[in-house]
């Protein structure tokens, strides 16, 4: 190989690859990435279907407020599970997205939508305001310092007139498009539509579905790469010429704009926000979900955020005892499933076994001929003989 | 022509610590320079000096043609701002830059992102040289899926360069070390350097390993990337360096040539010791004397340290 061959271009170039490798398995049993797929289908069917199911209120509201809750641990894995930053004041930027579109809409008399860009910008703004000053921060202090920003916001948001003090905003309006609003109803192929509450939950599912599959589009770019590599090795990831702060940040930023999201659905779904809505224990609340389900995996995520919010409807019957049995519960997965119930790393039963056992140290054997100089064949003659 | 690296009275103190004092050396382009030492000689930190982890306290390192410790934009220099900054701790350039003017590095303890796969773990390395904006990472445009499949063609190019033969879909800590070693290499390159730093790359490797680097890091050589390593395996330093540089007490006491630093009084009195009786006067008056006898990763193990 001539010393020259890479000097053209600015930077270095890697040789073309040399080995021919196996093809990429695509099936929906063979691969991880067909599995998850297939199952993600299977999830949007079920969303789509159950409200044609059972479109009682009841049902409908706790589904709304879960999928506000995946919403909200989607953004909050951005921040915890990719880019390995703990947040323990997560509920701060729903209270920044909630607040921002009840007083965009009730005070200022904005339409719904139009508050939409404005929740974002607050939320960017947010996310900049506490992650620039704890950058340089890791892991316990970080959380401490996030941990006061959320109290920062509640307590704020308790005491400004604007914001309504301790009893909130209440009257929050539905979104509305010229003179039709949700409240209003349509019908279709016969079928109708009146209760808003249909609406809300229709109205989630859409973002929450752009929410759940932009974010995991974003792990697997180029800033994904960048966030993981922040979580793994901080030092690491900044000598592969990533800059740890931007990629910081901008975890920071899109776990808030995540978070505002679910903010300003959950304003229109109560219609009233108060800061007891975001008080510590609802960002412990998210924190768990992320860990519980497994931090960095999308599925994982969304199972952990189903359990946190169905979990305490579904143990009605046990009255007091529910929370007890809530937390028994926890520790019980924790303690067989410590990295979560689906973890990032996890690898489909079935395909296990298939996983091919890595070569053995190969030594200079491994080098393929065609890039092999004197040295190696003089050597190579060494061994051989 | 200048250097590539330029490092002149390069100072860095901890305290009352001087762990590197007053190091000065040079790289040129395309060359194997080896950085040896005892332990404690300060190798390592004039390595996190020299790409930009650490800020030293003195002296200078210019990397080809901008200095690392103070590079600016051209107003911030001439009114020396950078200086009164610096002197406050609040600027430095940050190792990322470092890295996209050409310089890679390796860790002396392997510092793979473990949770990520092989293939991953290279592409990361890509960062600097991707151009993806984020609402074509949202959308997945052509543009997008373009950029993602070239930077999957030069991962897979570098691993294959480092003879890297396993499933790239594995998690780096499913591997044996040797090839975690590999892939920490082919990461670096793939940063595209020009500059590559090797923090003991042959540490814990076996003999069949360690040729297999060794040809590997004249390969790196041969594509025009200057390879400076630290390294305590005599026998691989002497026949793989064009030059050495040897530190104790943060001070380089030699430079030159294998033949040059193993005749070197210096050098054998740093390594072990003052001479009396104890060291064989015939070996030293042969110029035979083992150093890689001292590797206490492989004791006992007297492979000749090049062809004297």
């Amino acid at each position: 190989m001539s010393r020259s061959a890479f000097r053209d271009r600015d930077a270095l170039g890697a040789p073309s690859p040399l080995f021919d490798r196996p093809a990429t398995p695509a099936g929906i049993l063979s691969s991880n990435t067909g599995f998850l797929r297939a199952l993600g289908a299977i999830s949007v069917v079920l969303l789509i279907v159950l409200p044609f199911l059972d479109a009682s209120r009841y049902t409908m509201s706790i589904a709304t407020s879960a999928l506000i809750y995946i919403m909200l641990c989607m953004g909050l894995n951005v921040v915890v599970g990719y880019a390995g930053l703990l947040d323990l004041g997560y509920i701060a930027f729903f209270a920044v997205g909630a607040y921002t579109s009840g007083i965009f809409t009730t005070v200022l008399g904005w339409p719904m939508w139009a508050a939409l860009p404005a929740t974002v910008l607050a939320c960017i703004i947010a996310g900049i305001i506490i992650g620039a000053p704890t950058l340089r921060l890791r892991s316990d202090y970080l959380a401490i310092v996030t941990l006061g920003f959320g109290e920062i916001i509640r307590i704020t948001a308790n005491n400004l007139d604007i914001t309504g003090g301790p009893s909130g905003i209440h009257g929050i309006p539905t979104w509305h498009f010229g003179d039709w609003s949700f409240a209003d109803g349509f019908t279709l192929f016969g079928l109708e539509f009146p209760q808003r509450v249909v609406f809300y939950y229709f109205v989630a599912a859409v973002v929450v579905l752009v929410g759940v599959i932009g974010a995991g589009r974003l792990a697997r770019g180029r800033l994904g790469r960048a966030w993981k590599a922040v979580r793994d090795d901080e030092d690491a990831a900044e000598a592969m010429g990533i800059n740890t702060y931007i990629a910081k940040i901008m975890a920071y930023i899109i776990g808030a704009v995540w978070a505002g999201l679910a903010g300003q659905l959950m304003a229109t779904h109560l219609s009233a926000i108060s800061p007891n809505s975001f008080m510590f224990l609802y960002s412990a609340l998210i924190l768990m979900a992320v860990v519980l389900g497994g931090m960095g995996s999308t599925p994982g995520v969304i199972i952990g955020a189903l359990f946190v919010s169905l979990a305490p409807e579904l143990l009605r019957d046990f009255a007091e005892w529910r929370f007890l049995i809530f937390g028994v519960l926890l520790v019980v997965v924790m303690l067989f499933r410590p990295s979560g119930l689906w973890p990032a790393t996890a690898v489909l039963p079935w395909l296990k076994k298939r996983r091919p056992v890595p070569p053995a140290t190969a030594g200079f054997v491994a080098v393929p001929p065609s890039t092999a100089n004197e040295d190696l064949e003089t050597v190579e003659g060494e061994e051989s003989r | 022509m200048s250097a590539l690296l330029e490092v002149k009275d390069l100072r860095l103190q901890f305290g009352g610590v001087k762990a590197v004092d007053g190091l000065s050396f040079s790289v040129e382009a395309g060359e194997i320079l080896a950085v040896i030492g005892p332990n404690g000689a300060g190798k390592t930190s004039a390595f996190n000096c020299i790409s930009a982890f650490y800020l030293p306290t003195s002296g200078s390192v210019v990397f080809d043609g901008k200095d690392i410790v103070r590079e600016a934009p051209g107003i911030f220099r001439t009114l020396r701002l950078v200086d009164l900054l610096q002197s406050f701790g609040f600027y430095r350039v940050l190792p990322s830059r470092v890295t996209k003017w050409g310089m890679a590095r390796t860790f002396q303890n392997l510092r793979l992102f473990r949770e990520l796969s092989v293939l991953d773990n290279v592409k990361t390395a890509r960062h600097a040289n991707l151009r993806e904006g984020f609402w074509a990472t949202l959308l997945h445009t052509p543009g997008y899926r373009r950029a993602e499949a070239e930077c999957a063609e030069q991962a897979r190019g570098w691993l294959d360069f480092v003879g890297f033969t396993g499933d790239e879909n594995l998690y780096v800590t499913q591997l044996p070390y040797g090839e975690q070693r590999r892939v920490e290499i082919a990461r670096a390159l793939a940063t595209g350097p020009k500059l590559l730093l090797l923090d003991e790359p042959a540490a814990g490797l076996n003999f069949n390993e360690k040729q297999g680097l060794m040809q590997l890091i004249r390969r790196i050589r041969d594509l025009g990337v200057a390879v400076v390593l630290i390294e305590h395996d005599m026998g691989l330093i002497m026949e793989l360096a064009e030059r050495i540089v040897v530190l104790n007490y943060g001070k380089e006491i030699a430079v030159g040539t294998p033949e040059q630093i193993k005749h070197d009084p210096v050098v054998i009195e740093a390594y072990l010791g003052v001479e009396d009786e104890a060291l064989d006067d015939t070996k030293l008056q042969t110029g035979t004397v083992n150093l890689s006898s001292l590797d206490p990763a492989r004791p006992g193990r007297t492979r000749k340290g090049g062809r004297s």
